[in-house]
C-alpha cells in the first residue's frame, strides 16, 4: 500500500535558484502557508524543494500556463513525484500550450522509470496517450518496467486499460506469449496469472478461440504443469479453480490430476522432504521423453496428469480441498454413493482442520459442517 | 497471547511528535498527505483511548485552512488542490472531533457527486485518476454527511461489479487484479450502500483467510510479503463479513506486536511498522492498532470497521451496520 518513503534528492547537480534567474524575475515566490501547524523554527528543510515551490505557488496564483511551468513542474516531480497539485498543472498546461505530447511521452519513459511505484505517473501516462491514440508501443514500454518490478500493481492496470480501452486485435495477440514468458520467470507471480485470466476469460472471444471446450482443455493443461512445477502455488490452483468455475465445468475432471497432490508422502519418503517444492518436475508432459522414462519407473505414465516430483512438499492443502470440492459435488449428483462421498469430504476438511491448515481451523470446520448439511439433501 | 505487549504510551508520544518535525524535508514532501495522516494519527489515539493526546482546536484550525474553495473540497495541504481522499480525512477529524458543523455541506455534496464519472466509477480528483478506493471515499463521505440519497447507487454499484474478479476479490480499477486494500473499500461501500448480496461472501471470506501466512502476519495478494497494514484491510473486510475467527487471531496480534519500533532496540521511537526490524509510521501504525482493536486486543477502544472511526461515534451518528469484530478480551 501507500508508503511513505522518501526518494532522495541527489539527482541534480545544476541547480540555480529560481530568484537568480533573470527569466524568473518577473514572480514574487509564495511561502507555504503552514496554517495552525506552523512550525516556531526557522524552515530548513530543503532549499531547493522550498525554492521550487514557492514559485510554483506563484505561478498558480498568477494563472500562467507557459513553457516554463513544464519547467518547474518538472523540477518539483523529479523532486517530489506524489505532487498531485503539480501534476495536475502540469497536464493543464501541457493542453493550454499545445504543447509537443510525444516530447512529453518521451519525458515521462525516463521519469516512470524512476518513480515506478508513484500512481501519478501512470495516471499521467493515461491522460498523455489518451490525447496521442497511440496504444502499441505502451505494451513494450509497460513490458520493461515490468522486468523492473515485476509485481507491480500499477504498471499491470496501466497494461489492462491499454487493452480494453483501445481493444485492438493487435494489442491482444502478443498478451498470452506475454504472459507465459512473466509466468516462466516467476510461476508465482500473482498478477501475471490474474493478466493470464483477464486475457483469455474477459475479454471477449479471439478468433481461433470460438472452441470453448478446446480452450478450458489448454488452460487447464496449462495449469496443471505449472502446479507439477510448484505444487503449493495458491494462484495456480486459484487460476484452475477460476477456469472450471468461469465454465461451469465440474471439478470431477481433474480427479485423477489432485489426487497425488492430496496425498501425504509415505513414510520412507519423509526424510527426503526439502523445503520448497519448486524442484523441476521431469513428468510434466513437456519434459523431455528421456527424463520420463528415467523418472517414471513402474508408474503408469499419464501425459495429460503430471506429477508431483518426489521432492514436493506433499499434501497440497489446495489440493486436498480440490479433492473435497470433487467429493461434495458427486454427492450432489449422485445419489447412490452420495452418503460416502460426503463422509470422505469431511474426512478431508478435518485433515485441514487439524493437521494440514491449522491455521485456517475455524474454515475448515465451517466446511465441514456445511458438508454435512448436504446429508439431508440426499436421504 | 506471548509475551510482549503493546507499548501504548511510547506510541502515543510518537504520534505527538510527529507534527513537531516540520524543519524536516521529509515532512514537506510528504504535504500531500499531511490530513490524511492527522486523521490516521487521532485515530490511533482514539482506539489506544488518547484521543485528547493531540490539540482539538490546532487540528480544527489546520483542517479548515485545507479547504480549497474554489473546487469545495479539502485538498491534503493549505495550498494543495482539494482532493477526494483529504476530503474524507477532513471531515472524519471533524466528526471524531465533535466538530462536524465547520464544513459547507452543500458544497461538498456536490463536490463529491461531480467526480462521479459515467461508468459509474469515482475520480479523486480534477486530474481524473479513478480506483475503488475514490468510490469508497464518496460513499463514505455522503453517508456521513448524510446525504446518500443523492448517490446514484445503481451506476455506483454497477461499477464495483465490474472491478470484482475470478477469486472473488476486487481490483482498483475495471480489469485490475485483486488486493486486499480494494477489497475492503468495495466491501465496505457495499456495506454502506446494504449491498452485500453483490459478493459470495464464503468465496471472498475465503481469500481473505488466505491472506494469512505461517508467521501470522497478513499479505494483501496471493505470493506477496506480510505487511501490518493489511491486518486492518483484511481484518475489517472479514468482520464485515462477519468471518473474522476465519483468521488465526493469536499469531496476527503476536506479528503486529512484533512490528512496534519500541520492540527493536530504541525505545524512544515508537509507532508500529510494516514489518518487524523496519521504521514506524504513522500509517502502519493505525492500521496495526486498529488490527488489533478489531482482534479484541485487551484494554483498546472498539473501531467500526466499515467507517474506520470510533465505533461508539459511528452509532450515534446511526450509521452502524451488521458487522462483527473478536470481543475485547482481557489482560
Ligand atoms: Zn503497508
Amino acid at each position: 500500500m501507500q508508503r511513505l518513503l522518501v526518494e532522495s534528492l541527489d539527482t541534480h547537480q545544476e541547480y540555480v535558484p529560481y530568484g537568480e534567474r533573470p527569466e524568473w524575475q518577473d514572480l514574487t515566490p509564495i511561502q507555504q502557508d503552514e496554517g495552525s501547524l506552523a512550525p516556531l523554527a526557522p524552515i530548513m528543510y530543503g532549499d531547493e524543494y522550498k525554492d521550487s515551490t514557492n514559485y510554483f505557488r506563484a505561478i498558480v496564483q498568477k494563472g500562467e500556463y507557459s513553457e516554463r511551468v513544464l519547467e518547474i513542474t518538472e523540477h518539483i516531480i523529479r523532486q517530489n513525484p506524489s505532487h498531485y497539485s503539480v501534476w495536475q498543472y502540469r497536464y493543464d498546461t501541457l493542453l493550454a500550450i499545445k504543447a509537443d505530447l510525444i516530447a512529453e511521452l518521451e519525458l515521462m519513459d525516463e521519469i516512470a522509470t524512476t518513480f515506478l511505484k508513484t500512481y501519478q505517473v501512470w495516471h499521467h501516462r493515461r491522460l498523455l496517450i489518451t490525447h496521442l491514440r497511440a496504444p502499441r508501443p505502451e505494451l513494450m514500454f509497460i513490458a520493461n518496467a515490468l522486468q523492473a518490478d515485476k509485481k507491480n500493481y500499477h504498471t499491470w492496470a496501466y497494461r489492462q486499460w491499454i487493452l480494453a480501452e483501445f481493444n485492438e486485435d493487435e494489442l491482444w495477440d502478443g498478451e498470452l506469449p506475454f504472459v507465459e514468458q512473466m509466468l516462466s520467470d516467476d510461476l508465482r507471480n500473482n498478477s501475471a496469472w490474474h493478466h493470464r485470466f483477464f486475457v483469455v476469460w474477459e475479454s471477449g472471444v479471439r478468433a481461433g478461440e470460438e472452441d470453448r471446450e478446446t480452450l478450458v482443455k489448454r488452460e487447464i493443461a496449462f495449469t496443471k504443469t505449472k502446479i507439477a512445477r510448484a505444487p503449493n502455488n495458491a494462484s495456480a490452483w486459484n487460476y484452475l479453480r477460476g477456469v472450471l468455475e468461469r465454465t461451469s465445468s465440474p471439478f470431477s475432471v481433474l480427479e485423477a490430476f489432485v489426487t497425488p497432490y492430496a496425498q501425504p508422502p509415505s513414510p520412507e519418503d519423509e526424510s527426503e522432504w526439502v523445503s520448497d517444492d519448486e524442484a523441476s518436475s521431469t513428468k510434466s508432459p513437456t519434459a523431455k521423453s528421456s527424463d520420463l522414462a528415467e523418472t517414471a519407473d513402474d508408474a503408469v505414465l499419464d501425459l495429460e496428469n503430471p506429477i508431483p516430483s518426489a521432492r514436493a512438499e506433499l499434501p497440497c492443502p489446495q489440493a486436498i480441498e480440490f479433492l473435497a470440492d470433487i467429493r461434495e459435488q458427486s454427492a450432489q449428483n449422485n445419489g447412490t454413493t452420495a452418503r460416502s462421498d460426503i463422509d470422505e469430504a469431511i474426512k478431508l476438511y478435518a485433515s485441514l482442520a487439524t493437521k494440514y491448515d491449522t491455521m485456517r481451523e475455524r474454515y475448515w470446520e465451517f466446511r465441514q459442517r456445511e458438508a454435512s448439511k448436504l446429508i439431508p439433501a440426499i436421504a | 497471547m506471548g509475551s510482549k505487549e503493546l507499548a501504548t504510551l511510547v506510541h502515543v508520544s510518537y504520534i505527538q511528535s510527529l507534527g513537531k518535525a516540520t524543519d524536516d524535508l521529509a515532512y514537506h514532501l510528504t504535504a500531500h498527505l499531511r490530513l490524511n495522516a492527522i486523521y490516521w494519527g487521532l485515530m490511533a489515539l482514539c482506539v489506544m483511548k488518547h484521543k485528547d493526546a493531540l490539540d482539538r482546536g490546532e487540528m480544527i484550525e489546520f483542517v479548515m485552512s485545507c479547504w480549497d474553495d474554489e473546487a469545495g473540497g479539502f485538498g491534503a495541504h493549505p495550498d494543495h488542490d482539494a482532493h477526494i481522499v483529504p476530503t474524507l480525512s477532513a471531515i472524519q477529524i471533524l466528526h471524531i472531533l465533535d466538530a462536524p458543523d465547520q464544513v459547507d455541506v452543500p458544497r461538498i455534496v456536490s463536490y463529491v457527486i461531480s467526480l462521479q464519472n459515467s461508468s459509474g466509477s469515482f475520480s479523486g480528483d480534477q486530474f481524473g485518476e479513478t480506483d475503488t478506493r475514490f468510490t469508497y471515499c464518496a460513499v463514505s463521505i455522503l453517508s456521513l454527511l448524510g446525504k446518500l440519497d443523492t448517490l446514484d447507487e445503481q451506476k455506483t454499484i454497477g461499477y464495483l461489479r465490474k472491478c470484482r474478479n475470478f477469486d472473488g476479490g476486487f481490483g482498483n480499477t475495471e480489469g485490475a487484479e485483486s488486493h486486499a486494500a480494494q477489497v475492503f473499500v468495495c466491501v465496505a461501500t457495499l456495506a454502506i450502500l446494504d449491498r452485500l448480496d453483490e459478493v459470495d461472501q464464503d468465496m471472498l471470506g475465503w481469500w481473505l483467510a488466505e491472506r494469512q501466512l505461517p508467521n501470522g502476519g497478513l499479505n494483501g495478494r496471493p505470493e506477496k510479503l506480510e505487511d501490518v497494514c493489511y491486518s486492518f484491510w483484511v481484518l475489517s473486510s472479514l468482520s464485515i463479513l462477519k468471518r473474522v475467527h476465519w483468521i488465526d487471531a493469536n499469531s496476527l496480534i503476536s506479528f503486529i506486536l512484533s512490528a512496534q519500533e519500541s520492540m527493536a532496540s530504541d525505545l524512544e521511537g515508537g509507532g508500529i511498522a510494516d514489518r518487524p526490524g523496519d521504521t514506524a509510521d504513522v500509517f502502519h501504525t493505525v492500521f496495526g492498532a486498529a488490527g488489533l482493536s478489531l482482534l479484541g486486543y485487551p484494554d483498546l477502544d472498539d473501531l467500526d470497521p466499515v467507517y474506520c472511526m470510533p465505533s461508539r461515534l459511528i452509532e450515534s451518528l446511526g450509521l452502524k451496520k451488521d458487522w462483527v469484530a473478536l470481543g475485547r478480551r482481557t489482560l
